[in-house]
């Protein structure tokens, strides 16, 4: 037990000197994720923020002037130019001057003196689905803190189409918090992306390269057990991924203002049992891949898609094919997102996690497992 | 015939019907083999012939189709564990982490051997002496030349002080100083007693060994030690350097009184029938080759390729006593 141990050792204490001995490999591993985190959150953030907005009043009230002159005090929106009619909105649409037109029909001061309910006609175009559905958000709200006096007719539009322009659809949408800010959403999810890239892709090259440079063989001429080998290989990845964690955790709530609302201890099981599911797949990854370069882009292939498009992080589960929801079931990204958010924002704890951190623990036991098992083959 | 028959030591490695296929390709083709205990051990023959397929069978990183392959008396594919404590495998490709110094690389691999601490620290800077790497202990792996790289491997196969070394090509690509400075540290570790089981595509090293056995095609078509394979190749050796070889070869193949001629490098090897009397120099003169003939001592270069000439030819016996 104790010659194990040891050998276990001299494995990790190895791949930590191969760690120091390559600065893109420790950049990679230390670096990266900081500078991704802040990349997302910063560049990629889908918070918007002063939406070119074209006014049409039609009404030239005091009334219709105060109700207008909240959109100019708003951050959201940025009011680009002042119009009569409606066909001046189609204009400035196609020439991207405006993404919301703001109509204030005649009648709006009248109607609200009179005590009735105002109609406004808030016109979205749609063209650029992310924004222009949250600005419809915002509008939406900045009608709701005008009192509720004012009910808003929407029109989504690819294109705009005037003729529909007079059979507007009250449309009933989900409240959406204006205060909300993307990043509370996207850290919890980027967690797994980043996770994945860093974990996946070393080990999945580690044990190649150890066949590559026939190092392989003098462990085989070694006592050295195949179980010994993968736990001292995966023990500095893991000790790595999870500073990963505490430095992703840690920027997101001081630098960013993420809250973390539920058990951190719950978010913590969850991370190690995800580490070890991609430490797992990065060694699948090396049993079955003929080359270090194979392995490299195979890994990345696997590492990246799935935990970026497949996880939830940027399309909602739920939104995408049910052939390609069945795929991101068989990556465990999808679970570890899951938890991510629900720890984070919505104070989750075990009782609401745990099938998660279930699901989680049983896909690390089958991909090593199985890599095990594959490695084993794959000798002699 | 083989060599634990009538050698006072048991066998180091018994082989027996040993075969292992590629694919389509047959590597070792159902060979036997005797490496006595403290011999030194050429296996020679051309590249190709099934040398590193049998070192690695021995050092049970590769399994056997067929036949079996005892190393102390323990069979390679049913008690790899037994074996592995006792023998230094030393591959043809460099294995060392490049990244790693030499001192890291001799460390992580006597770690892995389960070398105790103060051990490694000893047994590295004794090697390391001996072999005049002293000053290169804190040198990464992938900057040293390649002598250095091999005589690097060697000692880490030395760490844990195995009985028998499997050596593949240590000497391939080497210059011929660093080649004959690795022989010196093969003459060393003989005179300690161990084992060692060297392959190698030079000739001229088979001197160098105690015993020795040709492989091609995966079989061993000859072996025995230097002495006993000269001994089986009867009559004069004759060097005949000449500024056009191959017209001196013209001038002299199948004259009366010559057994057999190949060509080595820039001269020819002529063996003579014995007490046949010959005018090497009329016959050169008479064909307008300037070239001067002299009688050399027999050597292992020609005594293989008198024997594989034998072989295909008369069908001299392939294998001879020891």
């Amino acid at each position: 037990m104790r010659a194990a141990l040891d050998r276990i050792g001299a494995i990790t204490a190895k791949e930590f000197k191969h760690l120091i001995r390559d600065p893109r490999a420790l950049a990679l591993v230390l670096l990266l994720p900081i500078v991704q985190l802040l990349l997302f959150s910063y560049a990629i953030s889908f918070d918007v923020r002063n939406v070119p907005t074209l006014v049409i009043d039609q009404d030239r009230t005091p009334a219709s002037a105060e109700y207008l002159r909240n959109y100019e005090g708003s951050n959201f929106f940025s009011i680009v130019a002042h119009a009569d009619s409606v066909a001046a909105a189609t204009a400035a649409f196609d020439r991207n001057q405006a993404r919301i037109a703001v109509v204030v029909p005649a009648g709006f001061g009248r109607q609200l003196a009179a005590g009735a309910t105002a109609s406004v006609a808030v016109l979205v175009d749609g063209s650029e689905p992310n924004s222009a559905r949250v600005a419809q958000a915002y509008s939406k709200a900045l009608n709701l803190l005008y009192d509720q006096r004012v009910a808003v007719s929407w029109a989504e539009t690819q294109g705009l189409d005037l003729t529909s322009l007079g059979s507007l659809q009250p449309q009933i949408r989900t409240w959406y918090n204006p205060e909300r800010r993307s990043s509370d959403f996207l850290i919890p999810g980027l967690m797994a992306v980043i996770l994945m890239i860093v974990t996946v892709q070393q080990t999945a090259v580690t044990l190649v390269r150890e066949r590559d440079q026939g190092t392989g063989e003098q462990m085989a001429v070694s006592p050295l057990r195949r179980g010994e080998l993968m736990i001292g290989k995966l023990l500095p990845w893991t000790i790595l991924a999870f500073l990963d964690v505490v430095a992703i955790v840690a920027v997101g709530i001081g630098i960013l203002g993420v809250p973390l609302r539920g058990d951190p201890v719950v978010l913590a099981v969850a991370a190690v049992l995800f580490v070890f599911a991609s430490l797992g797949m990065g060694l699948v990854i090396s049993a079955l891949a003929p080359t270090v370069d194979t392995a490299s882009i195979t890994a990345l292939l696997v590492a990246f898609l799935p935990s970026f498009l497949l996880s939830g992080f940027a399309f909602a589960l739920d939104q995408i094919p049910l052939v390609l929801q069945w795929i991101a079931s068989a990556f465990p990204a999808r679970y570890f997102v899951t938890v991510s958010r629900a720890v984070f924002l919505k104070g989750a704890g075990w009782s609401e996690a745990w099938p998660e951190v279930v699901s989680l623990g049983i896909f690390s036991l089958v991909v090593l497992t199985l890599a095990s098992a594959l490695h084993s083959r794959r000798s002699r | 015939m083989t060599l634990s028959d009538n050698s006072p030591e048991p066998a180091a490695i018994h082989v027996r019907g040993l075969t292992r296929t590629f694919d389509a390709v047959t590597a070792v083709d159902a060979l036997d083999l005797a490496v006595p205990t403290g011999a030194v051990f050429g296996l020679l023959g051309p590249d190709g012939a099934g040398k590193s397929t049998l070192i690695r069978m021995l050092a049970t990183v590769l399994a056997p189709d067929s036949g079996e392959a005892d190393v102390f008396g323990h069979a390679v594919n049913k008690q790899p564990g037994a074996i592995t404590g006792r023998i230094g495998y030393m591959s043809q490709q460099f294995s060392m982490y490049p990244d790693l110094t030499v001192a890291e690389n001799l460390e992580f691999f006597a770690r892995l051997r389960g070398v105790p601490k103060p051990l490694r620290r000893e047994r590295a800077a004794s090697l390391l002496t001996s072999m005049g790497m002293a000053d290169f202990t804190s040198r990464q792996a992938r900057k040293l030349s390649g002598g250095m790289k091999q005589k690097l491997m060697l000692a880490s196969t030395l760490m844990h002080e195995p009985d028998l070394l499997l050596l593949d090509e240590p000497t391939t690509g080497v210059d011929p100083v660093s080649r004959r400075e690795f022989w010196r540290i093969l003459g060393d570790i003989h005179a300690q007693g161990k084992t060692v089981l060297v392959a190698t595509p030079y000739m001229d090293e088979a001197e160098r060994c105690t015993h020795v056995a040709f492989l091609d095609a995966g079989v061993v078509r000859h072996q025995g030690t230097p002495e006993a394979l000269k001994a089986s190749v009867p009559g004069t050796l004759v060097e005949v350097a000449a500024e056009d070889p191959r017209a001196a070869l013209a001038a002299l193949q199948g004259r009366p009184g010559i057994a057999s001629t190949h060509l080595l490098g820039d001269t020819v090897r002529v063996l003579l029938h014995e007490g046949e009397p010959v005018d090497l120099d009329q016959w050169l003169a008479d064909a307008g080759v300037a070239a001067l003939a002299r009688p050399i001592p027999m050597d292992m270069e020609s005594v293989f390729a008198f024997l594989a000439d034998a072989r295909s030819s008369t069908g001299l016996p392939e294998e001879v006593p020891a």
